[in-house]
């Protein structure tokens, strides 16, 4: 202090003393601001989940988690076909977009090429990631019913009665046959495919629904009808027209996708492959480059050090970037809406692979924008539920987390 | 980050975690049917004991309206009760998309709230999609005043239009009959986004440049509608027609003047049914895929359609149809009639009544281009 000059050192101590505390003031009311506006975004959600709370809490019953979409019914609707629906659907796009998606990352990062046309390549596809995570989500369900519902037509249109795609698997043509007996059918075996229609005149070899052969019998309409409704439930009138029915295994698989929880799932993908790609790319960035250098000096090659060094340590990073990222896919309703549609009315989760899902937003949409009030206190009812399956599977997936660091140390 | 070196060797680690998560977001349910189904009353089927539950199998492609959707949706419930082995996917995109799909062959059968158009018919031609065009039901609006309302029992469209057209509409009640109060009107509207707004607004618009006022009170909530309207002396507000039921000891209809024959009607079952309660009151449609026809399961379904519908759409918020009209559907039906009544062999769209219009002559299977 005694260098300093007189007119310094002897400056007048009020002044001091002020500019400090005003200096101090200003301080402590920016932190003041910053807590306030911190605990603005806090507000509106506790603000939100009161009110969907207080809105939806007398409609948390067990028929909500267990029944499903009913119009006639409503007071016992509920919304366990979606909870399937959209376990499968966001299954689907995490078996998908997190090998891509962790993928790219680990190319775009750890793989710097040198040639320049690759060079350009690498900058390319990364200005695009770039780019694509700021599309919003309808163009991408958009770009999912072309690529994914239609496949560009390459492997026809599915029309009814006319043509169900390229058929690779699980499915059992047969042909059904109106019997005698209301609302009974009897099955006719089916071997060529694109004949989807057939007339019975003639007893025929058949099958009942489980597959057991039966005798069809034929009634001339003139002649006496039989009586005994067993006889009746085997036989069909003379002239009467079998159409085809697919009976599908769970692995049914055809080309292309249609409206299928399938192409739901790999429209997701594409919606939260760059969130997951740039995640994984700032973790894999956070990696002290000493570790590769030191692994690299000991002489391993890029894909060992990318699998025993880099991964590992910026494994917490991506796995909160995938947190985030199936967070926005579960919750996700217009690219679903383009894809699957708005159907909401299904009493069960997938059957097979080309079934048709309901996913939570679609249903919580459909309900929404209902005109009867059960169906609003049921929307912010499914509101609350797919909120605590979204905390679930957060929590779940963060204890993983914790383990893979814990086993890391 | 030293500590990862120490797991040099054993990187494997990772692609189990990767693994986990992965079966963990993709956790698979086994399916469970719907609880309320098991406690439905069985059908019994005909003479036969044992043939309360059928085998008839089988997927049925819908799609269109999404006012028709809740009334598709109502019959599959009661449909897969007795049918449980068939599948019905109703998808409620809109009348315009449905008859895309139709056309595209995508669907059996095509919800609507209104007739198909020339276009979509002869896109259906092209493509050699033959339908039989089967009304279902009525859906209506009512247009409700405050009980103490005095001055308004009758309304007519061009009165509607003085009060809901363009930023120049009437502020006050005077300014749409001068013997009316010189009190601010209040107006209660559904939200822009409801099928109910729509189809108000195509009436009172009646397809000129115009558009709706836009200082209206708009909510998605009826209730709150019902009680804005309710609460203020000088407000009127409108909402379908089964809403208004609900809510009859708060609110007065008006009467609306219909234009064909100058009476004013009450929004009631009757007058709907006997097509007086016009314009605001329409017919709903679903059109049925003929090549679809012939399978067992789609068959059953619109025979079942018919036979429940009247009951159902009650249920849901709609109008039954004079039996004679749905007589004439089932009718058609059965004889695989095709073709449309509301357009003309020239490519004109019919307006009018539907009773007027549903009706043998009126059939056009193709037209001409």
């Amino acid at each position: 202090m005694s260098t300093l000059p007189k007119a310094l050192s002897e400056q007048d101590a009020d002044f001091q003393q002020s500019n400090a505390s005003r200096r101090q003031r200003m301080s402590v009311w920016f932190y003041g601001l910053c807590v306030a506006i911190a605990l603005i975004s806090v507000v509106v959600l506790v603000v939100l989940l009161v009110s969907i709370w207080v809105q939806g809490q007398s409609r948390l019953t067990a028929d909500l988690l267990m029944n499903s979409h009913s119009e006639l019914d409503i007071e016992r609707s509920g919304m366990w076909p979606a909870i399937i629906g959209s376990l499968f659907v966001c299954g689907v796009c995490a078996l998908v977009a997190l090998p891509l998606g962790v993928g790219t990352a680990v190319f775009l990062e750890e793989f710097k090429p040198k040639a320049k046309p690759l060079r350009w390549l690498h900058g390319f596809v990364q200005l695009n990631i770039a780019n694509l995570a700021g599309v919003p989500s309808i163009v991408y369900g958009l770009l999912g019913l072309t690529v994914f519902v239609y496949m560009f037509n390459i492997f026809g249109q599915i029309k009814v009665n006319e043509s169900s795609g390229w058929e690779l698997m699980g499915a059992n043509h047969k042909y059904q046959v109106l019997s005698l007996e209301t609302g009974n059918v009897v099955f006719v075996p089916q071997t060529d495919p694109d004949q989807r229609q057939i007339t019975i005149d003639q007893p025929v070899q058949g099958m009942d629904a489980a597959g057991d052969p039966i005798e069809i019998e034929v009634w001339q309409p003139g002649t006496p009808k039989p009586t005994d409704p067993a006889v009746r439930r085997r036989t069909v009138r003379s002239g009467a027209i079998g159409a085809t029915v697919t009976e599908k295994s769970w692995y049914y698989f055809r080309l292309p996708l249609d409206k299928s929880f399938l192409a739901g799932g790999l429209t997701l993908a594409l919606v939260i492959l760059p969130i997951i790609i740039i995640a994984s790319q700032e973790s894999l960035r956070g990696v002290s480059p000493s570790l590769r250098e030191a692994s690299m000096g000991l002489g391993a090659t890029t894909w060992q050090t990318v699998r025993d060094v880099s991964l590992p340590a910026a494994l917490p990073g991506i796995m909160t970037g995938s947190i985030l990222a199936m967070g926005r896919a579960i919750g996700e309703a217009a690219p679903i809406l383009v894809v699957l549609g708005a159907a909401v009315a299904k009493n069960a989760g997938p059957q097979n692979l080309m079934d048709n899902a309901v996913t939570m937003p679609v249903l919580i949409y459909n309900w929404a924008g209902r005109q009867q009030d059960e169906f609003k206190e049921l929307a912010a009812a499914a509101i609350i539920v797919l909120l605590v399956i979204l905390l679930l599977l957060n929590s779940a997936a963060i204890i993983i987390r914790h383990k893979v660091q814990q086993s890391q140390s | 980050m030293h500590h990862v070196m120490s797991r040099f060797s054993h990187g494997n680690q990772i692609w189990k975690a990767v693994a986990a998560a992965m079966v963990l977001f993709g956790a698979v349910g086994c399916d469970r049917k719907q609880t309320a189904e098991s406690d439905a009353p069985a059908v019994a089927e005909g003479a036969g004991g044992d043939a309360a539950v059928s085998n008839l199998s089988g997927t049925i492609k819908i799609n269109g309206s999404s006012t028709v959707l809740p009334i598709s949706n109502a019959v599959r419930e009661e449909f897969i009760k007795v049918y449980p082995n068939v599948t019905v996917e109703v998808d409620g995109a809109g009348t315009g998309n449905g008859f895309k799909d139709f056309q595209k062959k995508a669907t059996d059968i095509s919800d609507a709230s209104r007739p198909i158009k020339p276009g979509e018919l002869s896109n259906c031609n092209e493509n050699g999609v033959n339908f039989v065009e089967v009304p279902i039901a009525y859906d209506g609006l009512t247009i409700v005043v405050h009980p103490d309302n005095d001055w308004v029992d009758t309304l007519s469209v061009d009165q509607l239009k003085k009060i809901f057209v363009g930023d120049d509409a009437a502020k006050m009640w005077s300014d749409v009959d001068p013997k009316w109060p010189e009190e601010e009107i209040n107006i209660y509207s559904p939200g822009t986004g409801s099928g109910t707004f729509d189809y108000f607004r195509e009436v009172v618009l009646d397809d000129s440049d115009a558009s709706m006022r836009t200082d209206m009170n708009l909510n998605e909530d009826d209730n709150i509608l019902v009680q804005g309207v309710a609460g203020n002396k000088y407000s009127i507000g409108f909402f379908g027609v089964a809403y208004y039921e609900e809510s009859k000891d708060k609110l007065k209809a008006v009467s609306v003047i219909n234009p064909k024959d100058g009476k004013a009607y009450q929004p009631t079952t009757e007058n709907i049914a006997a097509n007086k309660y016009a314009p605001f009151s329409r017919p709903l449609f679903i059109y049925v895929s003929t090549a679809s026809l012939p399978r067992a399961e789609v068959k059953t379904f619109v025979d079942y359609y018919l036979a429940n519908v009247s009951e159902l759409c009650e249920q849901v918020g709609y109008v039954r149809l004079p039996a004679e009209v749905l007589e004439k559907g089932k009718e058609n039906l059965e004889n695989e009639v095709t073709g449309t009544h509301f357009v003309t062999a020239e490519g004109e769209s019919r307006s009018g009544p539907l009773v007027e219009n549903f009706k043998p002559e009126n059939l056009t299977k193709e037209v001409s281009q």
